[in-house]
């Protein structure tokens, strides 16, 4: 059960990846559009809304597989000192407080999205809807949430615990 | 409870989560909303929760983050950064010790293209110590170089350490960049200085390399002038105006795919595998950078940073001294803390008393950064060091502190110069265009 669960987590974050790759693509793509536009005189219309919204969709795009990939910086100073079930335990924290962490961001952004959709707030210059990319992070938080939730299920149940290989700086 | 008893209890519980790995963001996210809830309210706190990750994740100026780490990362996949390497060491190879200077140079080169200091060290690492170790370099000055070269990436544009730090104070990320440039490749020369001083004394440390013709020289220079002409292109168009960070970050970008495209060495699957690698590189900032906006309102709220400066301040000390202090604590704390961690833990708290001083933000942003460079070879946790480690797993971690111990020197004295003359970091800033 929790192996199937696992899996489609697992789809599901590549899915919200793949979305936030899309993002940064998007990104190198308008702001170019848009340096060689305004070297013809003709920059592009909404290039500075595109590319706010852009980072959103890239940003949050990426967390569920930063979390999965263990991307986050921890200080593992002590780490060596550690028994394992003290790891484990550590990792368990870790986990359940993401996820907390998560839960909570998805259930302000969804308040705060109604919020948008209600006074219809929208960017400076295309207007694009705000509440359209507040819905994304919080599908993105959840499953993010969702990820880190099943690992704290995984830990609990005898599965893999987390060394540090080194961090990135 | 008083404001700062709060606060003090706040940050002792942070260092208490650090220390049982919870993640850096998610300590000082817990820390931040729990501090702010018990001072102005539950509500308070919740609101922070929706308004923080939307502001920052729809930041533009940030843009700089992802772009610059995919140029970096497509750099490498594409083995481009490997030409700045041959360069040098078609150029410099054969004198005495030319490999590990040309393994300086190539990391300085990979520096301007990546943010990343471990992307630099594993990079060039991977390339230039089967070489040193090929023509009988001593463990110690092959390791030393690869880890010290790696550290360039933080302080040679464009560099994440900058961004952040750039996005902790509302500094300009430009001037910064631009700040950066002197002082690193004054730390590239230092490095260098370094290797000619120990092969100099110990000659056995590193015998000379292959001659090479002149042919091979030209075709080697010339292998590295696409890679040169991005550097230029992205770093000059900053100073001169002509781009803001965010475009020249994009263009960078797109020349160095446009440059993979018609070499051939970027296929669809490398470009999404590098494009993926740094989209959660960024998810990785940029939660920091989320949580730490929870923590700095917290700080502010404990008026911790305003005592802190006005006891500073109050001290019969010249400013100097108090930078000193402050520089002090930083290399301390690089031993133990990740430098990014410790960029966003610290600048809330200090950041106050360097404006409360009067020093110049820009010039404490590059010694600040240097230190951080310092951080990351410096046992126990020298990030680098194990980095290295990796690469060359028959030597003792023992053999490559050893190593780093006379570029450590090096980066102590450039910090020095740095602090006696600030216009190395402040004449490109000041002299810029726009």
């Amino acid at each position: 059960m929790l192996r199937t669960l696992d899996t489609f987590a697992g789809r599901v974050i590549a899915l919200s990846a793949i979305l936030g790759t899309l993002g940064l693509i998007g990104e190198v793509v308008v702001i170019l559009i848009d340096v060689a536009g305004r070297y013809f005189g003709s920059p592009l219309r909404g290039a500075q809304d595109l590319t706010q919204m852009g980072m959103v969709v890239l940003v949050f795009g990426g967390m569920a597989l930063c979390d999965r990939q263990g991307g986050h910086i921890a200080v593992d100073l002590f780490e060596r000192k550690m028994p394992d079930w003290m790891i484990r335990l550590t990792d368990l924290l870790a986990a359940a407080t993401g996820a907390l962490i998560f839960s909570g961001i998805a259930w302000q952004m969804w308040k705060s999205a109604a919020i948008s959709r209600m006074l219809n707030l929208a960017t400076n210059i295309i207007y694009l809807p705000k509440a359209w990319f507040q819905y994304y992070i919080v599908v993105c938080c959840i499953i993010t949430a969702v990820g880190m939730l099943l690992r704290v299920v995984s830990l609990l149940m005898g599965g893999p615990i987390r060394r540090s290989e080194g961090h990135q700086s | 409870m008083s404001e700062l008893a709060i606060g003090i209890i706040g940050m002792a519980s942070l260092f208490v989560l650090l220390g049982f790995r919870i993640p850096v963001a998610f300590s000082m996210f817990v820390v931040g909303f729990l501090g702010i809830a018990a001072m102005r309210g539950f509500n308070v706190a919740v609101n922070y929760l929706a308004s923080e990750p939307f502001t920052l994740g729809a930041s533009a100026e940030l843009v700089v983050v992802p772009l610059f780490i995919l140029m970096g990362n497509v750099a490498t996949e594409t083995g481009m950064s490997r030409r700045l390497y041959d360069a040098a060491y078609a150029i410099i190879g054969s004198v005495r010790g030319g490999l590990a200077s040309a393994t300086i140079i190539g990391c300085g080169g990979f520096a301007a293209l990546s943010g990343s200091s471990v992307a630099s060290a594993l990079t060039m690492g991977r390339v230039s110590l089967g070489e040193m170790e090929r023509f009988g370099y001593d463990n110690r000055l092959s390791t030393g170089s690869v880890a010290a070269g790696g550290t360039l990436g933080i302080l040679i544009p464009p560099s994440t350490g900058f961004v952040i730090y750039a996005i902790l104070t509302q500094e300009s990320i430009g001037r910064l960049f631009l700040a950066g440039v002197l002082p690193g490749l004054l730390l590239l020369a230092m490095f260098v200085l370094t290797i000619i001083l120990m092969c100099w004394i110990w000659p056995e440390m590193g015998p000379a390399g292959p001659r090479t013709t002149l042919t091979e020289k030209m075709r080697a220079m010339i292998g590295a002038v696409p890679i040169l002409s991005v550097i230029v292109v992205t770093i000059g168009g900053i100073y001169t105006g002509i781009f803001s960070p965010t475009e020249a970050s994009a263009v960078g970008a797109g020349l160095i795919i446009a440059i993979g495209l018609i070499s051939r060495t970027l296929t669809l699957r490398v470009f999404w595998n590098a494009a993926k690698s740094s989209v959660t590189t960024t998810a990785t900032v940029m939660l920091i950078l989320i949580a730490a906006h929870m923590i700095i309102p917290f700080l502010a709220l404990t008026h911790i940073p305003q005592q802190l400066g006005a006891f500073l301040s109050g001290l019969d000390v010249p400013p100097l001294v108090v930078l000193g202090l402050i520089l002090f604590c930083y290399l301390i704390l690089g031993c133990f803390l990740e430098g990014f961690a410790m960029l966003v833990l610290t600048m809330p708290i200090f950041f106050p008393v360097i404006q409360q001083l009067g020093l110049d933000p820009i010039w404490f942003g590059v010694l600040v950064v240097l230190t951080l460079e310092m951080g990351l070879i410096s046992p126990p946790v020298g990030v680098n060091v194990f980095i290295v480690k990796s690469l060359v797993p028959h030597v003792t971690l023992g053999t490559i502190f050893r190593g780093v111990v006379p570029f450590w020197i090096a980066m102590m004295v450039t910090l020095g110069l740095l602090v006696a003359f600030p216009q190395i970091a402040l004449y490109l800033p000041n002299t810029m265009i726009n």
